[in-house]
């Protein structure tokens, strides 16, 4: 496959030259998100996500197996988002650009506990529920990472597991059109909001493809809807100073808040 | 005979289908029967790797990526069907040493998802506008214990049936078919009746496919018009 050529030097110039005067190539601000479109079901825990061109579909499934030896009280929650040749030509798994996504919404969902193991404990030692996460990339349109994020997180708490009865050494699993199925405990709700870097004092919000291409560092903050900070990231880049990041956090508030009440929304459209 | 979701034996379920949604691809469709939903995304003709090349024909290759979990054998057994069932009906000669590359994304499972995704490839291909002898259609139909065929099965169905056939056709159901597989316990009556509602079938989604990309055709020419 044809690697990925960067944009021309014309479209480079021409965007960092729009940008300077405060203008985006797709027409929106500075610190404006691209229109974040969520759609959920027709089966618990598949949630699309859509950023105009971004696609990132992800499907939130479970089973129940052993615990792990040194955790016989925690179920296990298993992540998987491999980059393939759908989102974009010659896009493959295993590359460094792959590591650098999946390992940021790993760390999101997983190193943040946005997920309750304890509440997936079934017979203690035993049996525990093991709920894995799949996390498809449609379309590479820019900005993977906050797609992705979203789309993980709005899965997970569209996701409902099978209800479970314990009678003392018995674990009876009911049938989900015997019994409702219950969501899964989740803690808190990390975002991830990512900003590109075109050197000088020049930020900006949610980079789509040409942005993402041409940018010289990005940074991703993650909060919850505590407004707490769960995750930092910045590989590389040129340096920038600590009052660029404090803005970065401060818009990231707000637009955290924004998209919270997005997945609220589309999670409740889709239970009516 | 009733089935779980009230269709009659000979019923599909509502089939659905989007063109061009992709924006990286060079051609993209999405097809869903019911709650079975594919989306495919073609690449080509692109440039090749030198251990595929080939030096009169494109070489056709098929990723496909289960809803759930990493690919296993059946998945990969899919990707080989869908290769050779393409490999014969795509013009590779026009287009050699070149690579012609089929995603395929399961986005939900609920039964009959080969012959979904062999729908699904025709349209991308057709989107993607790679010269084809032909379009071609697929549908499964499953024989129940009691002998009872039902078509297009759901995945509750197929797993309780006593053997599951699937079928692809080109535009020309009577040239006979591009693809069978057929699983299970069955008589060569049940396998004869199984190809004849395929057959049928087919031609169907055959139908709904073509008004497809003539309803995009039409709006990209009134696009074309307008502007």
């Amino acid at each position: 496959m044809v690697a990925e050529i960067g944009p021309s030097n014309v479209e480079a110039a021409f965007l960092l030259e729009s940008l300077a005067k405060g203008i985006r190539v797709d027409g929106r601000g500075i610190y404006d998100y691209r229109r974040l479109k969520i759609s959920c079901g027709p089966t618990h825990g598949m949630v699309e996500v859509h950023l105009r061109q971004t696609r990132v579909l992800a499907r939130v499934s479970c089973e129940v197996t052993r615990p792990l030896p040194d955790r016989p009280t925690e179920g296990i929650v298993q992540f998987s988002a491999e980059l393939s040749s759908m989102a974009a030509p010659g896009l493959e798994s295993k590359t460094a650009q792959e590591v650098a996504i999946t390992r940021m919404v790993e760390r999101v969902i997983r190193q943040s506990r946005a997920v309750d193991t304890e509440a997936l404990c079934i017979l203690a030692g035993e049996k525990v529920w093991l709920v894995r996460l799949d996390i498809h990339f449609l379309d590479h349109g820019g900005n993977l990472i906050d797609a992705a994020s979203i789309a993980a997180i709005a899965a997970l708490k569209h996701f409902r597991r099978p209800d479970v009865t314990v009678d003392g050494e018995e674990a009876i699993i009911h049938d989900v059109r015997e019994r409702n199925p219950v969501p899964l405990s989740i803690h808190h709700t990390p975002i991830c909001v990512s900003f590109g870097f075109f050197g000088g004092e020049l930020i900006v919000l949610d980079t789509n493809l040409l942005e993402e291409q041409t940018q010289v560092s990005n940074f991703t903050v993650t909060l919850n809807a505590h407004r707490e900070l769960c995750a930092l990231n910045k590989a590389g880049g040129i340096p920038l100073n600590p009052k660029q990041i404090q803005r970065c956090i401060q818009i990231a508030l707000a637009k955290v808040d924004e998209i919270n009440e997005k997945i609220q929304e589309a999670l409740k459209a889709c239970a009516a | 005979m009733t089935r779980p979701d009230r269709r009659d034996a000979g019923q599909i379920r509502a089939l659905h289908c989007v063109l061009g949604q992709l924006s990286r691809a060079d051609g993209s469709a999405q097809f869903a029967a019911g709650d079975s939903s594919v989306l495919c995304g073609v690449y080509g003709p692109v440039d090749v790797r030198v251990y595929d090349e080939k030096l009169d024909r494109a070489h056709i290759e098929v990723k496909l990526r289960p809803a759930t979990g990493l690919p296993n054998t059946k998945d990969k057994w899919t990707e080989s069907v869908i290769r050779s069932t393409f490999e014969r009906e795509i013009l590779c000669h026009l287009h050699p040493r070149t690579l012609v590359q089929i995603n395929v994304q399961v986005r939900q499972d609920d039964g009959a998802v080969e012959a979904a995704a062999i729908n699904a490839a025709t349209l991308a291909l057709v989107d993607a506008g790679i010269p084809l002898r032909t379009m071609v259609a697929a549908a499964t139909c499953a024989v129940l214990p009691g002998g009872a065929i039902v078509v297009d099965p759901t995945l509750e169905e197929a797993a309780g049936a006593q053997s599951v056939h699937t079928f692809a056709f080109g535009g020309d159901t009577a040239g006979g078919p591009l693809h069978v597989d057929s699983r299970g316990d069955f008589a060569m009556d049940e396998y004869n009746a199984c190809y004849d509602i395929c057959a049928t079938t087919a031609e169907r989604v055959l139908a709904f496919m073509r008004s497809a990309v003539e309803g995009k055709i039409a709006k990209e020419a009134l696009l074309v018009g307008a502007s």
